[in-house]
């Protein structure tokens, strides 16, 4: 056990130093120059003196190495360094931002996590019914909808011609809301981003129970149980939901982490003000630190996703447990 | 079994740090799926919560609500973002010695008088007198010459360019200073008066990096009509109104400035009553939509940013005067205007000047002649050899690359449309859509025109600015670096060097008017760059919010005029 997970460890040693060294890089290898964020307007006016002092202020001739290395050092001392944009130390920006991103991004999941997962249960124990067949055509279908697209349908439909629901923000700007007011226009805020997140996420988490199901319904052990007599509710909780469950967990640590990126798309369309939205605007004007931060606590969570699924296995799969 | 205890605790741990950092937002979605029944609609709830409980409806606070696209960061001389609407925003808080009026020229604002020497040299400049920032002290000639010095000794961006080239501010009186230049400057006013904020002495004195200055209650104190008092990252401002304000209080006691992420977030917000004004142009297609629903109107008028094709002059075909004129032949600006525009675009004059502005000359007119276009390559000996529909020069195919950015769909669809109108020349042009920072860095490599050019064909254009200022032509066209810092097709001719450079100071105004129209012919002629259109502004607004927009000629209606009283408008 000790042994193993000394090269567990060894193996996320090396995928940290990859994915740290290529957040690095890739926002340097993009065309185009942070200069024009930094300088805010009219770049162009800039006499070769003064562009020359923003450079040089800026780090952004440093020697690349240099660069690279103080990034490393940002990163174990947790200073991750101020925005060119704003000039507001990045670990600040993210905090703010992360919960608006983790609240889209935990609503739905749970929410198409209890639909994909009951009703891919459904379809599987059903097969080739009268339920299955609609319902797995209908989720391919969804799983094709195009997100900014199905976005603005439900800001169309619910926000302009209804009413009902507010087509943009996290909540109603500068109304000085409090208490249970405030909790209720962030609802209100979250509902139209959450349903279009999840219902561009349920058919994933569908798909994935309704095989990993129908795998373990042609296991051998299920037809022993039948044999021994099992009851029908017995077999399906008992055994195959069961042995049904690890992928999707895996699955939904993944798409979970995943979601810690931002859903920038989502988060564009409905001017959300998450993680995503930072992403997007920081990639648009190459404000390199927060690119990288941002990508960092990406890279982060994916790797505890990846930790959490590996720790999580053996707890539902006793077939996984090392000895 | 201890190790399955190690493990489960660790387990735990993580799983107990995930839920904590998400147990609020599952609550929060569970409350928004049960509520919808008894929600109100947005407009409603947002007037409700923003009007304190009222019992007097005829003080009932008018708060308006505007769009915009993007970020303006704290909104204060150094940190605002973009030259429109960000300058815009920012001068709601500040004022400037001079203001723009409804025609776009400087008229007197915090300066009672405005005076210069015969030779342009010497400005002298008379305050107002009793004028306040917003935080009750005074703002006197010392602040304004406090500001003049702050931004030419914090070099960085507009207002520093604004004062390039001033020598000495001398304070001479008690509302009186004197500002001496290096050279004559025909557009001080126009450049600098009417452009650069008056900051408080006893604020900035105290400030030593502003470009990391960060926002909190006093940081931006001017004596403009509203003063920002809260700001939401990537949310929105909010500001209130100024009601000491030295030309009276504006007409709205509120205005939230929401901060959207795409340009058809404020569409829809628009729409659904959301918002209540976008201060950021619609696109053309829009205005019909928009002006047929009540209660939205659109407003409309000539603004000064311009469409443009960039070549790279210094390169082998567009070297070629006979290249460039075909090219202008080829295009046919009037389609571009009722294709892509619907409209609401002025064709494009081939001299650059704006056909609004005083000192165009109207003998430059463009022209569509795609058979002249035709016989002047012919003549030239770019003809088709191998029958391909494709002329030749230099034995490879007239074949280029155009790069547009991909985010202004207008500019792509204008592209598209120069791409097949020379394309009925002999000219194979192929459309390269790319994300903006690309097309900059190749247009325009690190901003720095010493660092060559990386394009072909380019779509291009400039901000109203420039176009503003008839003068700073000069800027797109000098060969000299220093001065044609702004000549992205590396054009070069001596006699438009000449021109160019002489009406940099030109004192007398009668001899600047006949340069500058000499020099449109000359453009016109030698072409830099083909211009195709001045698109014009057009802002959507609920009119039973506010409607008291201005239009101001060349700059749209988000300016502080449009929220004053009428008689406190210059």
């Amino acid at each position: 056990m000790k042994r193993l997970d000394l090269s567990k460890l060894g193996q996320y040693a090396i995928v940290v130093f990859v994915a740290v060294t290529l957040n690095f890089a890739l926002p340097r290898l993009m065309p185009g120059n942070p200069l024009a964020l930094i300088a805010g307007v009219d770049v162009g006016l800039l006499t070769p003196e003064e562009r020359a002092e923003l450079i040089d202020q800026f780090g952004l001739d440093d020697p690349i190495l240099e660069q690279y290395g103080d990034y490393w050092v940002s990163i174990f001392t947790g200073d991750l360094g101020q925005s060119f944009r704003s000039g507001r130390p990045i670990v600040e920006m993210i905090a703010e931002r992360l919960p608006w991103t983790l609240l889209l991004a935990g609503g739905a999941l749970v929410l198409s996590s209890v639909v994909g997962i009951l009703l891919g249960a459904i379809s599987a124990w059903r097969r080739g019914g009268k339920v299955d067949i609609p319902l797995l055509t209908g989720m391919i279908a969804l799983q094709s909808l195009p997100s900014f697209w199905l976005g603005m349908l439900l800001i169309s439909i619910f926000a302009v011609n209804l009413g009902i629901f507010p087509s943009f923000g996290a909540e109603s700007p500068a109304a000085d809301l409090v208490g249970w007011d405030r909790f209720r226009d962030i609802a209100e805020h979250a509902v139209l981003p959450i349903a279009t997140l999840s219902v561009l996420s349920t058919p994933g988490v569908y798909l994935t129970m309704r095989y990993s199901m129908l795998e373990v319904l042609g296991e051998d052990f299920i037809r022993t149980a039948r044999a021994k007599g099992a009851s029908e509710r017995r077999v399906l909780f008992g055994h195959v939901a069961r042995n049904a469950f690890a992928p999707v967990v895996t699955f939904l640590a993944i798409r979970f982490a995943f979601a810690f990126g931002g859903s920038v798309i989502i988060e564009t369309v409905f001017s959300y003000p998450g993680l995503g939205r930072l992403v997007f605007e920081a990639v648009s004007g190459r404000d390199f630190p927060v690119m990288q931060a941002a990508f960092l606590v990406f890279t982060a969570a994916v790797l505890v996703a990846n930790l959490v699924a590996d720790l999580l296995y053996p707890l539902i799969d006793p077939r996984t447990r090392a000895t | 079994m201890t190790k399955r205890w190690t493990r489960l605790t660790v387990l735990l741990t993580v799983l107990a740090m995930v839920l904590a950092a998400c147990s609020s937002s599952t609550s929060d979605t569970t409350a928004g799926d049960t509520a919808p029944d008894e929600t109100a609609a947005p407009g409603d709830t947002t007037t409700e919560t923003t009007t304190p409980p009222d019992t007097q409806p005829s003080e009932e606070p008018v708060t308006l609500r505007a769009a915009v696209t993007g970020g303006e960061d704290t909104l204060n001389p150094y940190t605002y973002v973009s030259g429109f609407p960000g300058w815009n925003l920012l001068m709601l808080q500040y004022d400037s010695l001079m203001q723009f009026d409804a025609a776009g020229e400087p008229a007197l604002w915090l300066a009672e008088s405005v005076e210069s020497n015969d030779d342009l040299t010497e400005w002298t400049i008379t305050i107002v007198d009793g004028v306040a920032f917003s935080d009750g002290e005074p703002l006197t000639i010392d602040d304004v010459a406090f500001t003049f010095n702050y931004f030419i000794d914090n070099a960085a961006g507009r207002f520093a360019r604004d004062l390039r080239g001033v020598n000495g501010v001398e304070v001479t009186g008690d509302r009186t200073m004197v500002v001496t230049l290096d050279a004559p400057n025909p557009s001080f006013e126009l450049v600098a008066l009417a452009d650069i904020p008056i900051i408080p002495e006893h604020i900035w004195s105290e400030v030593e990096n502003p470009e990391e200055h960060q926002f909190d209650s006093v940081t931006n104190i001017g004596s403009g009509p509203f003063v920002l008092v809260d700001y939401t990252e990537d949310q929105s401002y909010r500001f209130e109104a100024n009601d000491s304000y030295f030309r009276g209080a504006p007409a709205i006691d509120e205005l939230v400035v929401v901060v959207f992420a795409d340009d058809a977030g404020p569409l829809a917000a628009i729409r659904s009553g959301e918002i209540d004004v976008i201060f950021e142009r619609i696109s053309p297609e829009q205005i019909e939509l928009l002006d047929a629903q009540d209660p939205i109107d659109v407003i409309q008028g000539p603004e000064f940013t311009t469409q443009m094709i960039n070549y790279d002059v210094t390169r082998a075909p567009f070297d070629d005067l006979a290249v460039r004129q075909a090219i202008d032949l080829a295009v046919d600006r009037q389609d571009i205007v009722d294709t892509v525009f619907l409209g609401s675009a002025t064709v494009g004059s081939p001299g650059w000047v704006h056909p609004d502005k005083t000192v165009y000359n109207p003998d430059v007119a463009a022209t569509h002649d795609p058979d002249a276009a035709r016989q002047l390559l012919e003549d030239a000996g770019y003809t088709d050899s191998d029958g391909d529909g494709i002329r030749e020069f230099d034995g490879q195919p007239m074949s280029f690359e155009m790069i547009t950015n991909s985010s202004d769909s207008l500019r792509l669809r204008i592209t598209e449309l120069v791409g097949e109108m020379l394309g009925d020349v002999g000219i194979e042009v192929s459309v390269a859509s790319v994300e903006t920072a690309t097309w900059e860095e190749a247009v325009w490599p690190g901003f720095d025109i010493n660092n060559g050019r990386n394009y072909q064909m380019a779509a291009w254009g400039w901000s109203a600015p420039i176009q503003a200022n008839t003068i700073r032509v000069a800027e797109l066209v000098h060969s000299d670096p220093a001065i044609g810092f702004l000549n992205l097709t590396g054009f070069a001719d001596d006699e438009v060097d000449a021109i160019a450079a002489q009406l940099q100071t030109e004192a007398d105004e009668a001899t600047a008017a006949a340069l500058i129209g000499d020099l449109q012919a000359l453009i016109a002629e030698q072409l830099p760059f083909v211009l195709l259109a001045y698109p014009d502004g057009a802002y959507a607004y609920n009119s039973e919010s506010y409607d008291g927009w201005e239009f101001i000629a060349g700059q749209g209606v988000v300016s502080k005029v449009s929220l004053l009283e009428p008689a406190a408008r210059p």
